[in-house]
């Protein structure tokens, strides 16, 4: 029976930024995560935006983390070899009840120690990004964006190369707590786990996974949230984030968003769902969102769609009032051994590692942690082809001839990609995993030419038959089996 | 008896409307050429049709070779056709033209490779 | 740097004729660049027949098609590099490249022919709501697993679309053993030629529903189900005509793309109506020296169309190379009423040329008339005109003068 110092449920942007934290020490950290790779849930269905940490009731442990972790995302980003720009962004307004809107928030991002926003004309707008709509903004220097798949994928990997062990396909379906205080956890069909620590990062099922480990009494309500990408040939357009001055309510209404690719999203609308894994669209929610991003960026037209996605945020809840509160992050003395984080939504990608190190505190209290003298907090991506020079492109393919073989036109990526990609130190074999990891068909488009070769090459290079290749989770399968049977390559 | 035909014998794909007793055409309108006139005869006597698909290959730089039917064969035999396709396997090299069923069932047709595969290089 | 006098980017239909053409015009510095491994391009899986019947007078497959392009390129020393790939072409015609055995390659071309084909249309282009399972396929990725790599994709299958492609794949699914369902067309009238209605889907007794679409897909895994619904004439589903249609495969045919990203980075300029580049009589673009021709410029149907085309652009590109110019194009060619697209947009008003176009919507009874300043140049009557069937016209240079622009008009 495996058996680990912790084990982390949910391998997530949270949960593997505490398992890539926990490895600076000397424990053995497993991950146990439910899903065919780590960001097909919240973590990779988001805007991928670094927050600023202006929105967050001033002292709450969202505007604490959210300041943190964009304060120092320059460093993490070179550390984790993670594409990110630091963009600013604009939070535009219409009218005077906006302007007041915007003031308040001005002063809340000061008490949050949000550096350098300034109220702005439509004259300096204009000198920043004429495509975003509006007569006057907030000008915030500090927001930034990032490749949420690749983050996420990036602190998994860390973890993994300084010891961690990730469990994908791995459901936790039961917790007991044995006499010498162990905690032995059940799976669906990947056996029983034993560890010293359990910790609760299990985002949309944290509610769940705490009650099952001992701590009832908290709700998630998932917030939908739907998008369009919209193709490069509008990202040309779209040069910082656009959003539109608070609702009353303090939430934001569709906004525009290039990515670090060059795309732009458009979203998400939010509404509350009663099954957060249900990522379906609506075409409701596309035409709200095509109106009111047209109000937010000018170019947001129907020939540049490649893409709509939902995801949906898990927001705790009061369950009496419904109101939604600050994200929980708790270690209980008659609840031992357990650390537990409910509640971890937007800005979370943000927090990540802030959340972390409140974690690693928070197990410090109970036991001394010896560093771990091996631990490197530098991890190398897959070295990308496209936006080198002409002089790195010539030298990778004499390096390596693979770069030399184009797989996904759209987006530029090589065979030696791929390959890198399929050989993933996480062991993620699926199509999707491929994609988020080179961004191989997620072009304009989606896989037309590429696709037939990315599934070849899985097969290839991980001996795979034709019926065992999956799309993504679950039994995603691609294909139902051969033309012809007999002997296959 | 009135039916409108719909030619299949080239790009055109003429809109026929046809006359006809039993398998005899009386008249014909809309044809651009006399094949559609042909071709509404053969549809109302014995329906034919050709068929394309692929057979297995083994030891080729490919898995499939594209095959066809040389000559149409009656429209109601297509899948006994197909199930004398699917049983067949060769051996790399193959070329265009050779012959991989001859006189399929007896129907008078030949299935022929349509697409060269090389030996694959050890 | 390497030179070459003629570079063509795509060694399928296109590409193969043209680069046969500028031999044939004493052009023999030609190299040929294609992506994939052998040439060819989309025909390589198009195995039905077909292919030829104007200008072999046989049907043939499509990979018997373009082997007798491919075996004459051959004999005639046409050099074309595979598994090689343009990143981009510039204005000044330097063609950017790379493949595995030549490295990173910078090309310097006196003519550029683009020969690059199409794409399909995607599910994210129409924004069809739902999940994102597995199971779903553009026509032409799923003609690619079962013709070339031996992968059946599924067993219930529902078609949305009825372009050519999707028409073909209905037939070779059922052939090989799957259930085509049905084929839904948002418009009230088929997208691809009789023929293949009638040769795809009624043989098989394939139920084709017009004025219906998807409107939900559903299935968190493997696709389990699509929704399917009658549309109003603004392609709205009509409340009410929701059906649920369990299936395992979704095969999309709706629509190609002249793939022109390379074009585009050459600064040449889109026709919204094609989404190819606007192009005059001899197949060039706004750069001098840099040509289009094939599915690129426009999309065909038929394969035949796409040679001639090609052999017409090699023609001129030949000339081009031999005089240092070619005659300008000042004449515009406009697309009247109910016309989809017009190719050439440009002419000289000197020159004999072909006008390739497509009216908007099926029509019945009516003439197709091309004037310039008011003048009728040539006036074609059709029993019925469908947006699927190209239409070629020739224009005799006498008829025309050099003070008004052209127009093509169906009345």
């Amino acid at each position: 029976m495996p058996s680990y110092d912790v084990i982390i449920i949910g391998g997530g942007v949270i949960g593997s930024a505490i398992a890539r934290e926990l490895t600076r020490y000397r424990l053995s950290v497993g991950v146990l995560e439910k899903e065919s790779d780590v960001c097909t849930q919240t973590s990779g269905r988001n805007t991928g935006m670094l927050h600023a940490g202006f929105l967050y009731k001033t002292g709450s442990l969202k505007a604490q983390c959210a300041v943190e972790g964009n304060l120092e995302f320059d460093a993490v980003a070179k550390e984790l070899d993670v594409p990110f720009k630091r963009t600013g962004k604009l939070i535009v307004g219409f009218t005077e009840e906006h302007r007041e809107r915007l003031l308040t928030m001005i002063e809340r991002g000061k008490a949050n120690g949000v550096p350098g926003m300034e109220l702005i004309d439509r004259k300096r707008m204009d000198e920043i990004d004429p495509s975003a709509g509006g007569n006057f903004a907030i000008y915030c220097p500090t927001s930034g964006i990032l490749d949420p798949f690749l983050y996420t994928i990036a602190l998994a990997e860390n973890a993994v190369q300084n010891g961690a062990a990730y469990h994908l396909y791995t459901k936790v379906t039961g917790h007991e707590v044995l006499a010498d205080g162990t905690h032995l956890l059940h799976t669906d069909g990947k056996g029983d786990f034993t560890c010293r620590w359990v910790i609760n990062s299990a985002g949309l099922h944290s509610a769940e996974i705490s009650e099952m480990l001992g701590i009832p009494g908290y709700k998630i309500q998932p917030v939908k949230g739907e998008y369009f990408v919209l193709d490069k040939k509008a990202g040309v357009y779209a040069k910082i984030p656009v959003y539109p001055a608070p609702t009353p309510k303090n939430t934001f209404d569709t906004h525009a968003t290039p990515t670090v690719d060059g795309n732009v999203l458009v979203g998400p609308n939010s509404f509350n769902v009663d099954d957060g894994e249900d990522y379906s669209v609506r075409q409701v929610g596309m035409d709200g969102l095509q109106e009111s991003g047209a109000r937010m960026f000018k170019h947001m037209k129907r020939d540049y769609y490649i893409r709509t996605f939902a995801g949906a945020r898990p927001k705790r809840v009061d369950p009496e009032t419904g109101e939604i509160q600050d994200f929980l992050i708790e270690r209980r003395d008659e609840v031992p051994g357990v650390i537990n984080l409910v509640g971890i939504e937007s800005p979370g990608l943000t927090s990540a590692l802030p959340i972390a190190r409140r974690v690693v505190k928070l197990l410090e209290e109970k036991e001394s942690l010896t560093p771990n003298p091996s631990f490197n907090p530098v991890r190398r991506g897959i070295r990308r082809f496209h936006g080198l020079s002409a002089e790195e492109q010539a030298e990778l393919i004499r390096e390596n001839p693979d770069y030399g073989e184009i797989v996904c036109r759209c987006e530029t990526v090589t065979r030696a990609e791929i390959i890198a990609a399929i050989h993933n130190p996480l062991g993620v074999c699926t199509v999707n995993g491929i994609k988020v990891r080179t961004r191989a068909s997620m072009g304009r488009c989606q896989g037309g030419y590429c696709e037939t070769r990315i599934t070849a090459l899985i097969r290839e290079e991980l001996g795979k038959a034709v019926p065992d290749v999956r799309l993504g989770s679950g039994d995603s399968y691609m294909f139902t089996g051969y033309v012809r049977e007999g002997e296959q390559a | 008896m009135k039916r409108t035909f719909t030619c299949i014998v080239c790009p055109n794909g003429c809109e026929i409307d046809a006359e006809y007793e039993g398998t005899n055409v009386l008249s014909v309108t809309g044809n651009l050429c006399p094949k559609g006139k042909a071709y509404v005869t053969q549809e109302l006597i014995d329906p034919r049709r050709t068929i394309a698909s692929s057979v297995r290959v083994l030891g080729g730089t490919m898995p499939l070779a594209s095959v066809r039917l040389n000559r149409p064969v009656p429209k109601d035999r297509i899948f006994d056709v197909m199930a004398e396709i699917r049983r067949k396997t060769m051996k790399a090299p193959v070329r265009i033209g050779d012959v991989v069923i001859d006189n399929v069932l007896g129907l008078g047709s030949d299935v022929v490779i349509t697409k060269n595969v090389e030996k694959e290089r050890a | 740097m390497i030179k070459r006098q003629a570079v063509i980017v795509g060694g399928g239909p296109a590409g193969l004729a043209a680069a046969l053409r500028m031999k044939e015009n004493g052009i023999d510095d030609i190299l040929i660049l294609e992506r994939e491994h052998l040439p060819g391009g989309i025909l390589r899986q198009c195995i039905h027949d077909g292919f030829g019947l104007t200008r072999f007078e046989e049907s043939l497959s499509g990979p018997e098609y373009a082997q007798r392009f491919i075996d004459r390129a051959n004999e005639a020393g046409i050099e074309c590099w595979t598994d090689c790939t343009v990143l981009d072409v510039s204005k000044d015609k330097v063609v950017t490249a790379v493949s595995k055995v030549h490295g990173f390659l910078q090309i310097s071309a006196q003519a550029v022919l683009l020969t690059m084909g199409c794409r399909e249309r995607t599910r994210g282009a129409l924004a069809t709501p739902g999940t994102r399972p597995s199971g779903v396929y553009t026509a032409g990725v799923a003609q690619a697993y079962i013709n070339l790599q031996n992968i059946m994709v599924g067993k219930e299958v529902v078609i949305l679309g009825s372009g050519d492609i999707g028409l073909i794949m209905a037939r070779r699914l059922t052939l090989e053993g799957a259930h085509v369902k049905g084929v839904y067309e948002v418009q009230p009238y088929p997208n691809g030629l009789p023929r293949n209605i009638e040769q795809c889907l009624n043989d098989y007794h394939i139920p084709l529903h017009l004025s219906h679409t998807v409107i939900e897909i559903r299935g968190r895994e493997r696709l389990s189900s699509v929704v399917v619904a009658a549309c109003d004439e603004h392609f709205r589903p009509i409340p009410g005509t929701e059906e649920e249609i369990p299936c395992d495969t979704l095969i999309l045919s709706v629509g190609l793309i002249p793939e022109n990203e390379l074009t585009l980075g050459a600064g040449i300029e889109l026709d919204p109506r094609t989404r190819g580049a606007f192009v005059d009589e001899n197949c060039q673009t706004a750069v001098p020296g840099i040509f289009a021709a094939g599915n690129v410029l426009h999309v065909h149907d038929l394969v035949d169309f796409v040679s001639l085309e090609a052999e017409a652009l090699a023609d001129s590109a030949a000339r081009y190379l031999k005089e240092g110019g070619l005659t300008p194009c000042p004449l515009t060619v406009v697309a009247g009423s109910d016309v989809g697209h017009v190719i050439p947009q440009k002419v000289s008003g000197t020159k004999d040329f072909t006008l390739w176009l497509r009216v908007r919507r099926p029509l019945n009874g009516v003439s197709v008339v091309v004037r310039q300043g008011g003048r009728e140049l040539l006036r074609k009557k059709m029993r019925k005109a469908l947006p699927a069937e190209m239409i070629q016209l020739s224009i005799k240079a006498q008829k025309l003068t050099q003070d008004a622009d052209v127009e093509v008009s169906v009345e």
